[in-house]
């Protein structure tokens, strides 16, 4: 899966679970500052809903080692790819 | 307990709970609802129920009994819940609460439980009354 694709779907994701109505618009860089309604539990429901939207599955490991939506979405494409 | 480990321990239960008027009037107190529909049994006959309806969020709190009690482990919380009403539920009704596991995520530690509300009525077929899921995650020891 391109790495555009799987943007475009967790901007839907993001918008949906957090309820943002202006949109994610989700870069490399964005991290929970820049987000308001992205809480430690909404972290949550976000790492499942990607995971159930994408069938893949995460180690928290991996989630920890994450600075910004850019090295999760590596972690997504190593995993379709 | 891992959170894969609960979920191999916990992936089909049920516990069955009673509408009593003790319940009834315990959530009346917590809640302060007074609406007619769950107190005024004329109103409620007019509104076409055969009595007063209970409190749907009974059954919210039954959620909280089954996760707080009735799951194999306590060290857990509860992250979300979602209900919907489909039957009303009125006094002395038996309910059986269904569990199944609908998510795991060892990640993230969770597991949503997909909810079933029966009402169970002795020589008939159950009823389903109400549905939903509920969430929860593991507590985890703070690290040293």
């Amino acid at each position: 899966m391109e790495r555009e694709e799987i943007f475009s779907k967790l901007n839907e994701i993001f918008e949906d679970v957090l309820d943002l109505e202006e949109g994610a618009n989700l870069t490399d860089s964005t991290t929970a500052n820049d987000i308001e309604e992205w809480d430690s539990l909404s972290h949550i429901q976000l790492i499942v809903a990607i995971e159930k939207a994408f069938k893949i599955k995460f180690t928290s490991l991996e989630i920890m080692k994450w600075a910004n939506v850019g090295e999760m979405v590596d972690s997504m494409e190593s995993k379709l790819n | 307990m891992t959170i894969s480990e609960l979920a191999e321990q916990s992936a089909q239960l049920s516990h069955t709970y009673q509408v009593t008027p003790e319940v009834y009037q315990a959530f009346q107190l917590c809640s302060q609802d007074l609406n007619p529909l769950h107190i005024d049994e004329t109103y409620a006959k007019e509104k076409g129920f055969k009595g007063c309806v209970m409190y749907g969020n009974i059954l919210n709190a039954f959620i909280s009994h089954f996760i707080g009690m009735c799951l194999p482990t306590s060290n857990l919380m509860i992250q979300s819940q979602d209900i919907s009403f489909h039957r009303p539920v009125y006094l002395n009704d038996t309910i059986q609460l269904e569990a199944g596991i609908d998510t795991v995520s060892e990640a993230v530690n969770i597991i949503n439980y997909k909810l079933k509300f029966r009402r169970i009525t002795e020589g008939a077929k159950s009823e389903l009354v109400a549905k939903g899921h509920v969430q929860i995650g593991l507590l985890l020891d703070k690290e040293a």
